[in-house]
């Protein structure tokens, strides 16, 4: 199981290598572990859930299941644009559970070895929550903002679903 | 407690599974001793239980279990050889030291094996093992009772063959110091939770029903893919496909009904596992109160879905107890109101259509409903003028609110006012609703009204602006069409006059926060539906129809939706969500 590392100091040298799947939002290009990745999807029926947070687009069928989906770019406070052709849902696991993220496109799996992987400036464009922000990679001809997901779902859901 | 390896974990497993059992027997069987003490075959029968369980408890090295088994085993010993005449202590120490052997094993199953207090229970049944018979009461370090001039009575009357009756101690109680030791209720609650949840026992012909019902299932996918095979090689035209297909269809239709209905047969267990503790409970409790109670209980074998079975215990226990402690006179109290000293409680379960009807019903004094008005009105509830204006039923359903209670002490079993509305809750939650009738000095009864099974629904399709919802069929009262200007406004809340009453109303596009689709239309439906002991009207667009689905959970992260239930999944393949009655009313309060 990839536990997103310690970013480690520098001095140190892991030679381990860890897959990413890579995914845009707003020009930004982002990554996740590969192993929490279940599957990519096209955009089905989305149905709305009422008295849910704004990023919570709704729920989707995935093969008998039911599951939340959630709009990373609303997420983190980007500008909402319509979907198009390339908009994809990454299912993910989420502890035990899947969940949807609606991502502008995927790109590829890119393999980088954790030495790569760098502390994170304090902030960046839009409004992403601190915690889920695993680290950067800085690679010579892009920039990649490693996110841990769930990290994410500990801090907000729980929130959203007693607070209502 | 040291890692266990998996023959080991099987051999615990089995032990768990089987002494389990035993022990929901026993409970059941001590009671029925009770009344029916020279019962040879009852006797051996809780006897072999305990020894069975002694053994296997030292067979796996339980010691703390081993020694209350033993020294249990030995008093039931001596009374099956006769050596000893069945009295109310003895029983009381032996259900005790039953208690005890749930809690112990309970800490097992949990993995926690703790150093009980077993020492109290042991020295209770002790002296049972050395006195030679008659009544214990002539040696006063046994019972810690001391003998004061109270005529005891015979502990075993003679009995009605068609009832249970839970013989009474002494009349009068109060001055002498009741030390019954770590009280058998304590334990209680924990021995309560021994269920077995994990595993279901299922007929065997179920099984054989369910296997002759898969085997139809595949003929059927076998003509399918024949079907399939013979219109894509041309060997048959449209027409004839499209009658083929129609038949198929409906066959395919009937077979996976069966199916569904024969998987969720399998989910029903009988309620009399949830009956079954209450004769226990009812002779604990009764004897507490010194009252005098003949219970009778019927349609034990009418089936429920085991995740309601779960649910129920806890509210019909309060509902038991309410009965015994308000409900109830004292003997004397009766035999003053011209009743039989020992008041009847009657449980019942029952199927109705599509829902259970489970009652609890006393001949006891009755609810005063007086003195729940005046009650209500005195803790700010209501006002005067509300409750002249209310129905007899609107007043006896005030007992079901939070903080509720007219008795004047508040006693250890109830009158904090905690419990009625915490049945109401867990009714709720099951998506029933409760009754309530009763009549002065007559007597009480309480009717639980729940949908058969949690799993399947019917529900009622209906479109709010552009969206679908489902709302169960189970709470649908009544479904109409109305104009919108015929609702009136009551303190800022919408009713819509009725009949007799005036109906609370939730427009479903504004809880729901959907959009309003074109112009506002002349009429409208309004699905009246009940939740517990309350009416509203959901006011939605369209009604679409009817159609059973199957509930899906929303997942961890989306089960405290107000308003929404669950979730399914259309024949499109489209998600709709559930709409959640309860959850609608309570919003809206």
């Amino acid at each position: 199981m990839f536990n997103v590392p310690a970013v480690h100091k520098s001095g140190e040298s892991h030679h381990e290598q860890v897959k990413l799947v890579s995914f845009t939002l707003d020009q930004e290009e982002f990554c996740v572990d590969v192993l929490k990745v279940r599957e990519i999807i096209h955009v089905p029926l989305v149905t709305r859930v009422p008295n849910t947070p704004p990023h919570l687009e709704g729920v989707i069928n995935l093969r008998g299941k039911v599951i939340p989906v959630i709009s990373l770019r609303k997420k983190f406070g980007l500008q909402n644009v319509e979907k198009d052709k390339q908009t994809r849902i990454m299912v993910m696991e989420m502890g035990s559970e899947l969940m949807g993220f609606i991502v502008d496109a995927v790109s590829e799996v890119i393999r980088v070895s954790t030495d790569e992987i760098q502390p994170s400036p304090a902030k960046m464009s839009g409004d992403i929550d601190q915690e889920c922000i695993a680290g950067v990679i800085n690679q010579s001809d892009r920039l990649l903002v490693l996110l841990n997901l769930e990290m994410m779902l500990d801090h907000d859901e729980r929130k959203i679903l007693i607070g209502m | 407690m040291p890692p266990i390896d998996s023959a080991d974990q099987e051999l615990l497993e089995g032990f768990l599974a089987e002494t389990m059992e035993l022990l929901d027997k026993l409970d059941e069987d001590l009671v029925a001793l009770e009344k029916a003490s020279d019962d040879a075959e009852l006797l051996n029968r809780i006897f072999r239980s305990i020894h069975t369980i002694k053994g296997a408890s030292s067979f796996l090295g339980f010691d703390l279990l081993v020694k209350v088994a033993h020294t249990t085993e030995d008093v039931l010993n001596r009374l099956r050889k006769l050596e000893l005449t069945l009295t109310p202590e003895i029983m009381d120490a032996v259900l005790e030291a039953t208690d005890l052997v749930k809690l112990l094993v309970s800490d097992i199953k949990a993995g926690d094996i703790q150093e009980r207090e077993t020492g109290d229970t042991i020295s209770r049944l002790l002296p049972f093992l050395t006195e030679t018979d008659s009544t214990p009461r002539k040696e006063p370090s046994t019972q810690p009772q001391q003998s004061a001039p109270i005529p005891v009575t015979a502990p075993l009357s003679p009995q009605p063959p068609d009832a249970m009756m839970v013989a009474l101690a002494q009349p009068s109680s109060e001055g002498i110091p009741r030390s019954v030791t770590p009280h058998p209720k304590v334990l209680e609650g924990r021995g309560e939770e021994l269920y077995d949840n994990t595993t279901v026992r299922v007929d065997v012909t179920r099984l054989d029903d369910l296997l002759d019902q898969v085997g139809e299932l595949v003929l059927e996918r076998n003509r399918m893919i024949q079907l399939n095979q013979d219109l894509s090689q041309g060997d048959i035209n449209q027409a004839g496909f499209q009658d083929e297909f129609g038949k198929l269809t409906k066959r395919i239709s009937f077979v996976t009904s069966e199916l569904q209905m024969q998987v969720l047969k399998m989910r029903m267990i009988p309620v009399e596992k949830v009956f079954r503790k209450f004769p226990r409970i009812v002779r604990n409790v009764a004897r507490d109160l010194a009252k005098e109670v003949d219970l009778r209980i019927m349609g034990e074998e009418t089936e429920l879905d085991r995740s309601i079975i779960d649910e129920i215990g806890d509210p019909l226990i309060h509902l038991i107890r309410n009965a015994l402690d308000h409900g109830l006179e004292t003997p004397q109290e009766r035999l003053d109101a011209g009743k039989q000293p020992a008041g009847s409680l009657i449980l019942s379960a029952g199927h109705e259509g599509n829902h259970i009807v489970i009652s609890i019903k006393d001949d006891g004094r009755g609810i005063d409903c007086d003195r729940v008005g005046r009650k209500a009105v005195e803790k700010g509830l209501l006002t005067d003028d509300q409750l002249a204006s209310m129905s007899q039923n609107e007043i006896l359903d005030l007992i079901l609110l939070p903080g509720f209670s007219t008795k004047e002490k508040v006693s250890d079993l109830s009158g904090r006012g905690v419990g009625m509305d915490v049945v109401k809750t867990n009714i709720k939650k099951l998506n029933g609703i409760i009754e309530i009738r009763s009549e002065r000095g007559q007597g009480s009864e309480f009717l639980l009204r729940l949908p058969l099974t949690l799993a399947i629904i019917q529900s009622l399709v209906v479109e709010v602006g552009r969206e679908v919802y489902l709302v169960p069929l189970t709470s649908v009262l009544e479904t109409f069409r109305v104009e919108p200007r015929s609702f009136h406004q009551i303190g800022g809340q919408e009713v819509l006059k009725m009949r007799d009453s005036v109906l609370p109303l939730i427009r479903m596009q504004r809880v729901f926060s959907i959009e309003q689709e074109g112009k506002a239309e002349e009429f409208c439906y309004v699905v009246v539906v009940g939740a517990a002991d309350k009416r509203i009207g959901l006011v939605v667009n369209r009604l679409i129809g009817q159609q059973e689905v199957a509930i899906k959970s929303l997942g961890p992260y989306l089960t405290d939706v107000p308003g929404i239930a669950g979730s399914t999944i259309l024949g499109d393949g489209r998600v709709a969500l559930i709409v959640d009655p309860a959850g609608m009313a309570a919003r809206n309060d």
